[in-house]
C-alpha cells in the first residue's frame, strides 16, 4: 500500500507538472502560429536603421541591446533594465564614463558567441550606414570624427572580449545616455554584419525570436531563436521567452480588410490602428475582449523647411499654425487624436499645456500679407497611410486658402522617411511627420528633431532644418543634466521658445489600438510605450 | 439599232457613295452602337459640365475640404463629417445641389464635384494617351512595314522588349520611378505630380499593341498594285507611306484608337487606384475608388459611383469600337458572320 501510495503520488505530481508546463500563469496555451498584419512594410528590418514604431514593434522580441526597456505596458515599460549587459551601467568621471559588462555565454541565433567587441563594431556600423539614430551617439569620444571619415574606429569605446567589459567615454556628461543605450540603433550584432541595409536578410539576434524570412514590401516570419532556450533565456531574466512558436506577418494595405480578417479569425492581430470609419463599431463590439485603446506619447505635426522660402520667414510659419484647425484634425482622426500645439506631448516630463496659436484664419491671412512671400509654390509631403494622408490633404487645402500654390506629394509609407530624410531630395518644403518617444525624456523631442547637429545629409531627422545656436546650446546643456523639476521647467520653456519660431505646425497626440482575434488572450498582450505591442507577449487561449 | 443587253441596275446605295458614307450608313443601322454612342456623349457632357455644377450648384471645388462645415438640409442643420469621421450621404437637391452625392470621406469633399472633375481627368488621360499611342504606333508600324530589313528588325525588337513586360507591372514600375523626381528629357521637364506622367506612361507602354498590327497590314499593303503604281510614277518613300498607305490604314487606326481609349482608361484607373497614376488630392475615377475603398463598409457608394462610371465609359467605347470595325471593315464582318452561318451572298448591296 505504501508503495502504491508512493507511485500514485509520483503520478499525480507528474500530471500536475505536465499540466503546468503546457499552461502559462494566465491559463493560455504555449505554441501555435501567430498571424499578424501590418498596413505597410516597416521602414527597415535592420535594427541600426529602423526609425518607426512599426519597425521597432517588429524587432522588440528579436534584438536585445546592452540595456533594454522592460517588456511591460504603461509607465513600467519606460524603465530601462539590463539586456545583454549584466547590470545597468556604472557611471563615473562626472557622468562621462559608462562601464558595462556583457553577460557570459550569450549566443546569436546562428550559434556565434556574443563578444564585447561586437558592440563597438555595431556602433561603427550604425555610423557607417548614416543611421538617423546616430545623433544620439555623437557624444562618444571620437564618434563625430568617425561619422565623417568612417574609418579609424571610435576611441571612446573600449572593449575586452575576455572579460566582456565595455567602457564608453563621452566628451561631456549626457543625462539621457542610459536610455539611449537601450535603443535598437545600438543593438549588438555580429561584428561581420555587412554594412548595408539588411532588411532583406536581417542579421542574427539574441532575443527569443529570430526573423527567418523576409519578402520586403510583403511579409516576414519569425521562428523561435534556437539559442534562446539553450543559452540566452536563463541569462536574461528581464526578457520574456514568448509563447507562440512561429509568427507570420503580412502586409495588408487596406485597414478595413485587416479588421475583417481579425474578426473572421484568419488573422490574430493587426498592428495598424483601426480605421476611423470602423473605430467606434469595433470599440463598442470588442472593447475589453479583443480591443483595447492604447495611449501613446507622440506628436503629429507638419514640419516647415526653415531654410527655404516661403518658410524661411517666421511670419509665414506662424500663419500656418494659426490657420490649422485642431478640431478638424480631431475629426479626420475620428477621435483617436487630441489636438496639441507644442513640441512636448502629454505624458512626457516637462509637458506644460499651452496654446500659442489658437485657430484664427483672419490673423493667419494678415501675417501672410505682412510677409508677402515671393515664392508661393509649395510641395507638401505625406506618406500614403490613412488618415495621415488625409490630414495632409487638409493641410494642403489650408495652405491654398492662405494663398499658396501647394501640391501634394504622396509617397509609399515604407519609403517616406528615407526620401524626406535625404536632403538631396528635391522640393522638401513642408510635410507630415509623427514622432513617438524613443525614451521617456523630453530631450527625445528636441535633440533629434530640432537640434542643429541633427541636420544630416541622409537619414535627417531635423526635418524643419532649424539651426538656432542659442536653442542648440540649451538642448546640449540640458541633455547633460539629470532630469529633475528644474530641468523639466526648462524644457517647458524651451518648448515655448521653439514654438515662437514655429518650425512645426503640431496638431495632435494620438491613441492607437490593439485588436486581436478571439483566439488570443488580450489581457496578456503587452503594449510598451516605446516599442508598441510586444510579440513575445501574445498567447493563444 | 441593236438592242444590247443592259447590266442589272445597280442599287442606289452601291453607286455614287464613298466608302465613308457607306460606313456611316452601316453604323446608323447598328442600333446597339448608336445607343452606346449616346451613352458616351452623355458621359462627355456630364464631365464637361463640371465647372458649371461646381460653381452654380455645389459652390465648391473638387479639392476643397469641408471637414467641420455644416449644411442645411430641408431646414435641418447637419454636419458634413460627423465626429466619428463618417461623411454625409447623398443629399440630392436637399441642400440646393450641395453634396448631391454626399461627401467623399473625412475631408468632406463634394463627391459629385469630384466625380465630374475626376471624369474629366480620366477621360483626358485616356484620350491623350490613346492619341500618343496611336500616333507613335502608326509611324513605327509604317516605317517597319515599309522599309523592312534592319529598320523592321530594330523597331520590332524594341517593341518586343516593351511587349515582354506585363503592361500593368511596367506601368507601375515607371510610375514609381517617376513619382519623386518627375521626368526630364533634355529641356523638357515634367514634375512628378503632373498629369502628363501617367499620360506618357500609358501612352508609351501600349504602343506595341497597335504598332504590330499596323506593321502587319503595311507589309501586306506595300505589295499591292496601287503602291507599285505610285512608285512607278516616281513617288518617294514618304509619299508612299503617308500618301498611299496611311489612307488605307484609316479604318484600322480609327478602330484601334477607340479601343485604346477604353484600355487606357482602365489602365489609368488601375494605376491611380494603386497610387502611381493621378496624384492626390486630384480626382480621377481610379483614385476615387481608392479613396472610397477605405470606407467601403460604411459608405459603399463612394466606390460604386466611380466604378460604374468607368464601367459605362469602357463598355460604351468598346461597343463603339466594335461598331466602327463592323462599319469600316465589312469584309471582317462578313467573315465573322459567314463563320456563324449568317452571311449574305457577297455583292449584295448594302
Amino acid at each position: 500500500m505504501k508503495k502504491f501510495g508512493a507511485v500514485l503520488a509520483v503520478a499525480c505530481l507528474a500530471v500536475v507538472a505536465l499540466s503546468l508546463s503546457s499552461c502559462s500563469s494566465s491559463g493560455g496555451k504555449e505554441g501555435g502560429t501567430l498571424n499578424g498584419t501590418y498596413a505597410s512594410f516597416p521602414d527597415s528590418l535592420d535594427p541600426a536603421l529602423a526609425r518607426t514604431v512599426e519597425a521597432w514593434t517588429a524587432m522588440y522580441a528579436t534584438y536585445v541591446p546592452l540595456l533594454t526597456y522592460a517588456h511591460e505596458s504603461g509607465q513600467t515599460g519606460s524603465k530601462v533594465v539590463p539586456g545583454l549587459a549584466e547590470s545597468l551601467p556604472k557611471i563615473s568621471s562626472g557622468g562621462k564614463t559608462y562601464t558595462l559588462t556583457l553577460r557570459k555565454g550569450l549566443k546569436y541565433s546562428d550559434g556565434t558567441p556574443v563578444k564585447a567587441s561586437d558592440f563597438a563594431a555595431s556602433v561603427e556600423r550604425m555610423f557607417k550606414l548614416n543611421s538617423g539614430g546616430s545623433t544620439f551617439y555623437t557624444g562618444i569620444v571620437g564618434a563625430e570624427k568617425f561619422a565623417e571619415t568612417k574609418s579609424g574606429g571610435i576611441p571612446g569605446i573600449k572593449t575586452d572580449d575576455k572579460t566582456g567589459k565595455i567602457v564608453i567615454e563621452l566628451t561631456q556628461p549626457r543625462g539621457t545616455f542610459t536610455s539611449e543605450l537601450a535603443l535598437l540603433y545600438v543593438t549588438v550584432l555580429p561584428a561581420d554584419t555587412p554594412v548595408k541595409n539588411m532588411t532583406a536578410d536581417p542579421p542574427p539576434g539574441t532575443g527569443p525570436y529570430e526573423i527567418v524570412k523576409t519578402e520586403p514590401g510583403r511579409s516576414w516570419s519569425y521562428d523561435r531563436n534556437p539559442q534562446w532556450e539553450k543559452n540566452n533565456a536563463a541569462l536574461m531574466p528581464d526578457v520574456p521567452s514568448g509563447h507562440v512558436d512561429k509568427i507570420d506577418i503580412k502586409v495588408v494595405g487596406n485597414p478595413s480588410t485587416q479588421v475583417n480578417e481579425v474578426e473572421r479569425g484568419s488573422s490574430d492581430w493587426m498592428q495598424t490602428t483601426i480605421p476611423s470609419d470602423l473605430y467606434n463599431k469595433v470599440k463598442e463590439k470588442y472593447e475589453g475582449s479583443q480591443f483595447r485603446v492604447e495611449p501613446t506619447i507622440s506628436n503629429y505635426f507638419f514640419w516647415m523647411n526653415t531654410t527655404k522660402p516661403p518658410f524661411d520667414d517666421v511670419k509665414v510659419r506662424q500663419a500656418v499654425n494659426y490657420a490649422l484647425n485642431g478640431a478638424a484634425m480631431e475629426r479626420i482622426y475620428a477621435g483617436s487624436l487630441k489636438p496639441i500645439q507644442q513640441i512636448l506631448p502629454p505624458g512626457i516630463p516637462g509637458y506644460e499645456k499651452y496654446e500659442l496659436y489658437p485657430y484664427d484664419m483672419g490673423k493667419a491671412k494678415q501675417l501672410i500679407a505682412e510677409a508677402n512671400p515671393s515664392d508661393r509654390d509649395i510641395t507638401v509631403w505625406t506618406d500614403d497611410e490613412s488618415p495621415n494622408n488625409e490630414a495632409t490633404a487638409y493641410y494642403q487645402d489650408v495652405l491654398n486658402k492662405l494663398g499658396f500654390n501647394a501640391k501634394l506629394k504622396e509617397v509609399a509609407a515604407e519609403d517616406y522617411f528615407t526620401l524626406t530624410g535625404n536632403l538631396s531630395t528635391p522640393d522638401l518644403d513642408t510635410g507630415w511627420l509623427d514622432w513617438y518617444q524613443d525614451y521617456p525624456h523630453p530631450n527625445d523631442f528636441f535633440q533629434p528633431l530640432l537640434a542643429g547637429e541633427s541636420i544630416l545629409p541622409q537619414e535627417n531627422s531635423n526635418y524643419a532644418q532649424i539651426d538656432d545656436p542659442k536653442l542648440n546650446a540649451k538642448i546640449a546643456r540640458l541633455s547633460k543634466e539629470t532630469l529633475g523639476a528644474t530641468q523639466e521647467a526648462e524644457y517647458a520653456a524651451l518648448d515655448r521658445e521653439y514654438m515662437e519660431q514655429a518650425p512645426w505646425a503640431p496638431y495632435g497626440t494620438r491613441t492607437v489600438s490593439t485588436f486581436v482575434s478571439s483566439d488570443v488572450n488580450l489581457d496578456d498582450v503587452v503594449f510598451n510605450p516605446t516599442f508598441g505591442q510586444d510579440l513575445a507577449s501574445f498567447q493563444f487561449k | 439599232m441593236v438592242d444590247q443587253p443592259q447590266p442589272p441596275p445597280a442599287s442606289a446605295a452601291a453607286v455614287g457613295r464613298g466608302p465613308w458614307r457607306v460606313a456611316l450608313r452601316r453604323l446608323r443601322r447598328n442600333r446597339g452602337t448608336l445607343v452606346f454612342i449616346v451613352v458616351f456623349v452623355l458621359i462627355v457632357l456630364f464631365v464637361l459640365a463640371a465647372p458649371l455644377w461646381a460653381d452654380h450648384l455645389a459652390d465648391t471645388g473638387p479639392n476643397a475640404t469641408h471637414t467641420l462645415e455644416k449644411v442645411e438640409v430641408d431646414g435641418e442643420i447637419r454636419e458634413v463629417v460627423d465626429p466619428a469621421g463618417r461623411p454625409i450621404g447623398p443629399l440630392w437637391f436637399g441642400a440646393g445641389g450641395k453634396f448631391f452625392l454626399g461627401a467623399d470621406g473625412r475631408l468632406g469633399r463634394d463627391e459629385m464635384v469630384r466625380l465630374m472633375y475626376g471624369g474629366r481627368t480620366s477621360l483626358f488621360i485616356a484620350l491623350t494617351s490613346a492619341l500618343i499611342t496611336t500616333l507613335l504606333a502608326v509611324v513605327l508600324g509604317l516605317l517597319a512595314g515599309y522599309y523592312r530589313g534592319w529598320t523592321d528588325t530594330l523597331i520590332s525588337r524594341a517593341l518586343d522588349v516593351i511587349w515582354a513586360f506585363p503592361v500593368l507591372l511596367l506601368a507601375i514600375a515607371l510610375g514609381i520611378a517617376l513619382a519623386v523626381g518627375g521626368l526630364q528629357i533634355g529641356p523638357l521637364t515634367i514634375s512628378s505630380g503632373s498629369i502628363w506622367i501617367p499620360i506618357l506612361i500609358i501612352g508609351g507602354v501600349l504602343i506595341p499593341y497597335t504598332a504590330r498590327p499596323v506593321r502587319g497590314q503595311v507589309l501586306s499593303l506595300r505589295e499591292k498594285d496601287f503602291v507599285e503604281a505610285a512608285v512607278a510614277q516616281g513617288a518617294g518613300p514618304l509619299r508612299v507611306m503617308f500618301g498611299e498607305l496611311l489612307p488605307n490604314l484609316a479604318s484600322t487606326i480609327i478602330v484601334f484608337f477607340t479601343i485604346n481609349v477604353a484600355n487606357n482608361m482602365l489602365l489609368e484607373s488601375a494605376l491611380s487606384f494603386l497610387g502611381v497614376g493621378v496624384q492626390p488630392p486630384n480626382a480621377s475615377w481610379g483614385a476615387m475608388i481608392a479613396t472610397g475603398n477605405d470606407l467601403i463598409t460604411s459608405a459603399p457608394l463612394l466606390t460604386i459611383l466611380p466604378g460604374t462610371m468607368i464601367l459605362l465609359t469602357v463598355l460604351s467605347l468598346n461597343v463603339i469600337g466594335d461598331g466602327l470595325r463592323d462599319a469600316l471593315d465589312p469584309k471582317a464582318k462578313i467573315r465573322l458572320e459567314a463563320h456563324a452561318g449568317l452571311a449574305e451572298p457577297e455583292g449584295t448591296p448594302v
